[in-house]
């Protein structure tokens, strides 16, 4: 344990400061250009509503309170005028306010919803080497910490941008020397957020880092605990989490750190130097020439106000910089090339439709020389060829890990198909669209996975051309009706995550079912009889036959019994098909199979076999 | 401000932290008010033409000492009190993870993995806030406001000061009832973000189901419905949420005009010039930011407190399997003997187990066997203690289970579950998960034993390859053959096998089999399973039917009784028979 995250996670690079971040993130705002317009309008009358109202009061003052002159029409005309600028301003900076968190969220919903589908695009190759806390926290965690960006930053920026530029010509009007003077600060305050930008963005990313790599752990701790719990592992995952934890804070003090050093701090020094600067200048040239005092008055008052925008947006910056990383983390992965061998071996989005691209009718299934390798290194597959004809059954046999599950996890496509070639009814397997595949062949998993709804729910799976009738129907055909009946809520009964309240024969079972609501045309079977009893095995081996009655079926099985009278059986030793032949032929052969078969004779019955005078 | 209180324990914990921190803040708003009075001096000066050039660099070097030591309290007080946050953060992540480890299975059935996450990750995070924006704001805006009130009423006057705090009440009022409706809101939108990440979970560990049913576009749908219901929730948030500002804004303005209608009055009864009524709305200007940051105070808090409400009650459910009052520390041994009367799931009625009464001598093979949903894997998880039994009790050598501590219970057992779980590390260090200091040398035999060693050392690296999430790929057999030696390295008393080699063909199957009796003679064995060839040699076999032990006996004894298990037995024989008879016939 303690060396896995050190070796596995520590590869996840960290990759540079993109400036196509800001670019993409700024793309999101497209559909929502005009409400984010409307926004910064009724931010800007907001604004100028509330720089209205202390006019409003200098002119009650000067006009009228100062020569005590109350004349009741032109002061209530003021007092009205008053409130309607502090209503208008109120109302306006509600919706402002309102308007950015919403098209926020709506962004963030946006990025999500994109992130989602590129998930259901990958490969499976790339979830069997990232953790799923990984993908989660970037699904959700991630993307929540770019929407500060949009509720915040972006109409800080702005906001004070548009203050600082108005401050700025103020400033021009009133003295050039004095604009000049603070043009001379604007590359300091540059100087500081370039070097903080470079620091703080190495930091960001390690600290996001360090938490995908907490949420991992927490998020398989979490699934293995009663493993955990069992080997009594509590006190090494709770030190282990404890380290992660603690690395994960000091990251984020690091981040602390630097803005203190840098950000608010940082920009005050400056504020003082430059008042020094100003004091000084016009402290020695007094020792000349008058110094107009209402002049320094003003000028140390616009340097206070233009430093305020100052402080403004760096507040933010932090949360700029924290989006940037998040959102750079988003689009690496959306941007992760490894998706899901699709129609024409291209990435297929799942809008394709279900019309287009060829169709699968007699379910002749191909294999042709195919080779494969996980990893590139190591060949699971060599060299596999058969043919089943549209109806055989085709079994595969070989001791645990000969790559039986791979060949029906090619067959499936999920793994692309790079050495030979593999066709159904004569197209090869890249032709078909994705609808029409998964719709036709049929596949049992050897690890039923159960999702939170319930029974019915979990054999319709999101089909909804799928009656309520024809579930029945899928459960009764495979025996699962059985276990549906001794539920207190029968098809209704709720399943909790990954279906663990549910014996394995019984999640079994419906997974079973599942696969025949469908009715597919070639049908995989995956080491689907390993753990079911003998009762419920009898049941679905009849199931089995009249399902396998007019489809294709390519069958994994550990017990040679289920697949005797299979039209083709092939031996897989390390990857290799040692022997091929029906049941017959391979005893006759006496080769790897009749090995096996006499050694599950002798292990499970060797006394009856012997009895029967074999 | 509930939150406050309810954080109170970790305040105590580091109230140096806290004191010094805020300290150092109200010295840094102290020592701001410097410059400014230096600046007046050096006009002044200027204007009556009396500035000396020392006078003038005696103000800079004010100016300059003002400037480094903020710049030095500023960045203390932020190390302090963000830095608090932090360790508020990770202490929280830490209580989490501990209550976590301490959750029996049950807790696990109610809480979906991706909520318990959510709690660990946003909910964490609102809280923090609390301890970061939360303090900064609850300081700046009491202090600031009192110092500009006190300013108001000593320099001004304090009717005016009176009157124009009059419509404030209003704020207090409207931020109350703002943030009540802001809680029960933020309350839904974190259990909405709870069920995205749930959503997303489920949706990764089943990605081959999807994949293999084409359920993409389903997935896609309801995730889009999701994460709009996120969006619907927050969005409710964000309605109460831009209420703040405006209301604060509006009784400001309020405020205003009150003073500015009663200076006016004074003004004019003589009692007060208009320059103080001028300087006065300037002051009044300055309660603008204190006024909103106690807005803000107000929604951060009120987000913190829905979050630390989430937070605490999941911390606030019991741990279901905890050592009993007086429970010893000691490794039980000896004789198995169950005397459960009946057992339910703690959160149905249905009983799985009725009247279940064996002994298993010490150093014996059980076997446990009968349909799908018998209850099988229960009966040896209660040994375990996974759950705990309402009515009856369990015995290790004539001490109840109950009577020793967990740990001691688990020291004695080593347990294969039915749903193997491989931890994202080397092979070498799953194998070793139970002992992480165990030597490569008892590896290799745990992995040799468990018949798993051939294939580990075809792996790309050997004894070091990845496995778990982000590891190679490994078949069903495989990685149950793993999580068997696993077990079998901790050499125990206890060695339960829970339908542990339904994903192993016959031969390994004997293989693992023939080891296991090789290797644990005198000690003791249950195996609950499917195929009756691997309860062949044991001492006790149980049938289970509906809960009950329809028969109990040896393999010769049950098949004699004519009875399921006879008929289970033949049944098996038959699909042997069948197969003989086709290779002969």
């Amino acid at each position: 344990m303690t060396a896995g995250p050190e070796t596995a996670m520590h590869q996840e690079p960290v990759l540079a400061p993109e400036r196509g971040v800001t670019r993409r993130l700024l793309r999101y705002m497209k559909p929502h250009t005009r409400t984010l317009a409307g926004a910064f309008v009724l931010l800007g009358v907001a604004t100028a509503a509330d720089v209205l109202g202390p006019i409003l009061l200098k002119i009650f003052i000067d006009g009228y309170l100062m020569p005590r002159r109350f004349p009741i029409r032109p002061i209530l005309t003021l007092a009205i005028a008053y409130s309607g600028l502090l209503a208008v301003s109120a109302l306006f900076n509600y919706w402002q306010l309102f308007t950015f968190q919403r098209v926020a969220l709506r962004i963030i919903q946006r990025l999500r919803v994109d992130l989602f589908g590129h998930l259901q695009r990958l490969g499976l190759a790339y979830f069997d080497g990232t953790p799923a806390g990984a993908l989660v926290s970037r699904a959700t965690n991630d993307t929540e910490a770019i929407k500060d960006l949009y509720v915040s930053v972006l109409s800080t920026f702005v906001q004070n941008g548009f203050l600082l530029v108005g401050i700025y010509i103020a400033m021009f009007a009133l003295d050039v020397r004095l604009a000049v003077f603070c043009l001379g600060i604007a590359p300091v305050i540059l100087l500081i957020m370039a070097v903080y930008r470079r620091q703080s963005s190495r930091i960001y990313q390690l600290t996001r880092r360090e938490l995908a790599r907490l949420n991992a752990r927490l998020n398989e701790s979490l699934q293995g605990m009663y493993v955990i719990q069992a080997m009594r592992q509590e006190r090494r995952m709770r030190t282990e989490f404890g380290e992660i934890n603690e690395a994960y804070r000091r990251l984020r003090m690091r981040n602390v750190h630097l803005n203190g050093l840098l950000l608010r701090p940082m920009v005050d020094v400056v504020y003082f130097l430059a008042l020094m600067l100003v004091l000084s200048f016009f402290g020695l040239a007094s020792r000349s020439t008058v110094v107009n005092v209402g002049v320094l008055y003003a000028f140390v008052n616009y340097l206070e106000r233009f430093f305020e925008p100052i402080n403004q947006m760096m507040m933010r910056l932090g949360s700029f910089q924290q989006a940037t990383v998040a959102a750079a983390r988003v689009f690496q992965l959306m941007d992760e090339q490894d998706v899901a061998p699709g129609a024409g071996g291209a990435a297929q989005g799942p809008a394709q439709g279900p019309a287009q691209g060829p169709a699968i009718e007699d379910g002749l299934v191909t294999f042709d020389r195919v080779s494969f390798s996980y990893d590139g290194r190591t060949d699971v597959l060599r060299d596999i060829s058969f043919t089943a004809k549209p109806g055989q059954t085709v079994a595969l046999v070989g001791h645990t890990g000969s790559g039986k599950s791979t060949v029906a996890s090619l067959l499936l496509r999920f793994y692309p198909v790079t050495r030979g070639r593999i066709s159904i009814d004569g197209v090869s397997l890249d032709d078909f669209g994705n609808e029409e595949l998964r719709r036709k062949v049929g596949l049992v998993l050897q690890d039923p996975f159960l999702f939170v709804g319930d029974v019915r729910g979990n054999i319709r799976l999101g089909d909804d051309d799928i009656s309520d009738a024809e579930i029945e129907e899928a459960a009764r055909f495979v025996g699962a009706d059985r276990v549906v009946g001794r539920l207190p809520g029968g098809y209704g009964e709720p399943v909790a995550e990954r279906g663990v309240k549910f014996s394995g024969g019984e999640r079994q079972l419906f997974a079973f079912a599942r696969t025949m609501a469908r009715q597919p045309r070639i049908l995989v079977l995956d080491e689907a009889t390993a753990s079911v009893d003998t009762e419920t095995e009898e049941v679905i081996q009849e199931a089995l036959a009249r399902m396998r009655m007019g489809r294709t079926t390519i069958a994994i099985a550990h017990r040679l019994s289920t697949i005797q009278d299979a039209d083709l059986i092939l031996v897989l030793h390390r990857g290799e098909i040692v022997e091929r032949g029906t049941h017959r032929e391979l005893i006759g052969q006496g080769g790897l199979y009749h090995a096996m078969y006499l050694l599950q004779q002798g292990g499970s019955s060797a006394r009856a076999a012997g009895g029967t005078g074999q | 401000m509930r939150v406050f209180f309810e954080l109170m324990w970790f305040f105590k914990q580091h109230k140096w932290r806290y004191i010094s921190g805020i300290a150092l803040l109200l010295a840094v708003a102290a020592l701001n008010l410097i410059p400014p009075h230096a600046v007046g001096v050096v006009v002044n000066e200027l204007g009556s033409r009396t500035l000396t050039r020392g006078a003038l660099f005696f103000w800079l070097y004010v100016i300059a000492g003002t400037a480094v030591l903020s710049y030095a309290l500023r960045y203390s007080w932020r190390m302090l009190l963000f830095g608090a946050a932090m360790r508020l953060a990770a202490e929280l992540r830490r209580k989490l993870y501990e209550h976590f480890v301490r959750m029996a299975p049950q807790f696990y059935h109610d809480h979906r993995v991706g909520d318990l996450m959510a709690h660990a990750t946003n909910d964490v995070q609102a809280v923090e806030m609390v301890g970061t924006e939360g303090i900064l704001m609850l300081v700046d805006s009491i202090a600031t406001g009192v110092a500009v009130t006190l300013t108001m009423v000593l320099t001004i006057s304090w009717q005016m000061t009176v009157v124009a705090l009059l419509p404030m009440p209003i704020i207090a009022y409207a931020t109350s009832k703002y943030g009540k409706k802001l809680h029960e809101r933020f309350h839904g939108a974190q259990r909405a973000f709870s069920e995205l990440n749930e959503k997303v979970q489920e949706n990764i560990s089943g990605v081959r189901v999807i994949r293999a049913f084409g359920q993409e576009e389903a997935e896609n749908r309801a995730f889009a419905e999701l994460s709009q219901s996120v969006v619907d929730r927050n969005v409710a948030v964000a309605r109460i949420d831009s209420l703040f500002d405006p209301t604060i804004q509006l009784v400001v303005g309020l405020s205003y005009v009150l003073s500015v209608a009663a200076g006016s009055y004074f003004v004019v009864r003589g009692h007060l010039t208009v320059g103080a009524l001028i300087a006065f709305t300037m002051y009044l200007g300055q309660l603008i930011w204190p006024m909103l940051a106690f807005g803000w105070l107000f929604n951060i808090v009120e987000r913190g407190r829905a979050s630390n409400d989430r937070i605490t009650t999941l911390l606030a459910a019991p741990a279901t399997v905890v050592d009993r009052v007086g429970a010893r520390d000691e490794t039980p041994t000896g004789d198995i003997s169950y005397a459960v009367r009946s057992f339910h799931y703690p959160d149905t009625t249905a009983q799985v187990l009725r009247d279940i009464a064996f002994t298993l001598p010490r150093g014996r093979t059980l076997g446990v066997v009968g349909r799908t949903g018998a209850g099988k894997s229960t009966l040896l998880r209660l040994l375990l203690r996974e759950f705990d039994v309402q009515d009856g009790d369990i015995r290790i050598g004539g001490d109840s289970v109950y009577d020793v501590t967990l740990a001691g219970l688990r020291r004695a057992i080593a347990y294969v579950p039915q749903d193997h779980y491989l931890f994202s590390a080397t092979v070498a260090e799953n194998i070793a998960f139970a002992a992480p200091a165990a030597r490569m040398e008892d590896i290799r035999n745990a992995a040799r034993s468990a018949g798993i060693a051939e294939d580990i050392e075809r792996f790309p690296d050997g004894y070091g390859t990845l496995v778990g999430e982000r590891g190679v790929t490994l078949s069903g057999g495989q990685k149950q053959r793993i999580s068997i030696a696993r077990a079998l390295l901790l050499d125990a008393e206890i060695l339960i096998l829970d339908d542990a080699l339904s994903a192993v063909d016959a031969k390994t199957e004997a293989l693992i089999l023939d080891s296991l009796r090789a290797q644990r003679s005198g000690r003791t064995t249950l195996i609950a399973t499917h195929r009756l060839s691997a309860v062949e040699h044991a001492d006790l076999i149980l049938t289970l039917d509906g809960g009950r032990v329809a028969e109990a006996g040896t393999h010769d004894e049950l098949r004699r009784f004519g009875g399921l298990y006879e008929a289970m037995y033949q049944r098996q024989q038959l699909e042997s028979l069948v197969e003989a008879g086709g290779a002969t016939a």
